[in-house]
């Protein structure tokens, strides 16, 4: 099937929507591989989302605010599932990947950041700043803590539920910043409980963010 | 760096990629000298001979997903 000649092996390859590779064809891309000038992958797609997260504006930022490398990493990987809401399926291999490697807090902490909750944080931290080192150390402390301050509601809670998950984590750790999100079919069980969470955090000023399917609620608390 | 896609080459020629690295495949994983599966270090899953990156240094084969290469950069920086 193969010949000599590399070009006519690919316009064999390429009229039958399969390319066939000669021992020398491989040879040379392997020396190539080997003098680290190329790469071989299924879709090239994938680095280009990568890459494009990596390079942008807000993983610059963060990697100004963020010392530690596998908080940072888990942010970079919050801007990545972002840019694949629009591919379900890519976006759920991801999810389960991380989930994998990282367990259920780094996925919250990635989805934190998919959800655009963390620039919102930081938004508020910004309107009291004293300095860029506390800056820092609450980005910080906000990422490692965040099942504290924080609620993910899954499409499948139960509204009393996660009222009695906020009232539980209002009373234990008072926090200065409590938030409840929701996306897709868990973003309607948010918006259904906004006056029930109203009632347990009387304490705090309320802040509601809804976009398309995402339905977040920031709780300040009053000082 | 030049990207080769795998998307539309012939599982033929991935084997014989493969085999010129020193590694093989049992038609669906891929498989080391020991005709283990190879792991993704990064992401901790079986490789799959339809779903497989090849990259440069110590010839690193790797599922193609998100997390992989963006672990992949934080170890070796954006050579892509």
């Amino acid at each position: 099937m193969s010949s000599d000649n590399p070009i006519s092996d690919v316009a064999e390859g390429v009229s039958k929507g399969v390319l066939e590779w000669t021992k020398e064809n491989i040879l040379s891309l392997l020396q190539k591989l080997k003098d680290r000038k190329l790469a071989f992958i299924e879709e090239s797609k994938t680095i280009e989302i990568v890459r494009e997260q990596y390079r942008s504006g807000e993983a610059k930022f963060y990697q100004s605010y963020i010392n530690d490398k596998k908080l940072l990493f888990l942010v970079k990987l919050g801007l990545t599932l972002r840019k694949l809401e629009n591919d379900q399926e890519r976006l759920q291999n991801l999810r389960g990947k991380i989930l994998q490697k990282h367990r259920i807090d780094g996925l919250h902490i990635a989805e934190f950041v998919q959800n655009g909750v963390l620039n919102r944080y930081v938004g508020i931290l910004l309107e009291k700043l004293n300095s860029i080192e506390k800056l820092k150390e609450d980005i910080s402390y906000i990422l490692n803590n965040i099942e504290k301050h924080t609620i993910f509601v899954q499409g499948t809670s139960k509204k009393s539920e996660i009222i009695k998950k906020t009232d539980i984590l209002v009373n234990s750790h008072s926090p200065e910043i409590f938030i409840i999100s929701g996306f897709k079919s868990a973003a309607k069980i948010v918006a259904d409980s906004i006056d029930s969470f109203k009632i347990i955090l009387k304490d705090y000023e309320f802040e509601r963010f809804s976009s398309g399917e995402k339905e977040t609620l920031f709780f300040k608390r009053k000082i | 760096m030049e990207l080769i896609s795998l998307k539309n080459v012939s599982e033929k020629s991935k084997l014989l990629l493969l085999r010129e690295l020193g590694y093989s495949s049992d038609g669906e994983f891929v498989l080391n000298l020991n005709g283990e599966k190879v792991i993704d270090k990064y992401a901790d899953v079986p490789v799959r001979l339809n779903n497989m990156i090849i990259l440069p240094g110590s010839t690193l084969i790797l599922d193609n997903n998100e997390l992989s290469i963006a672990s992949y950069i934080e170890e070796f920086g954006d050579v892509f």
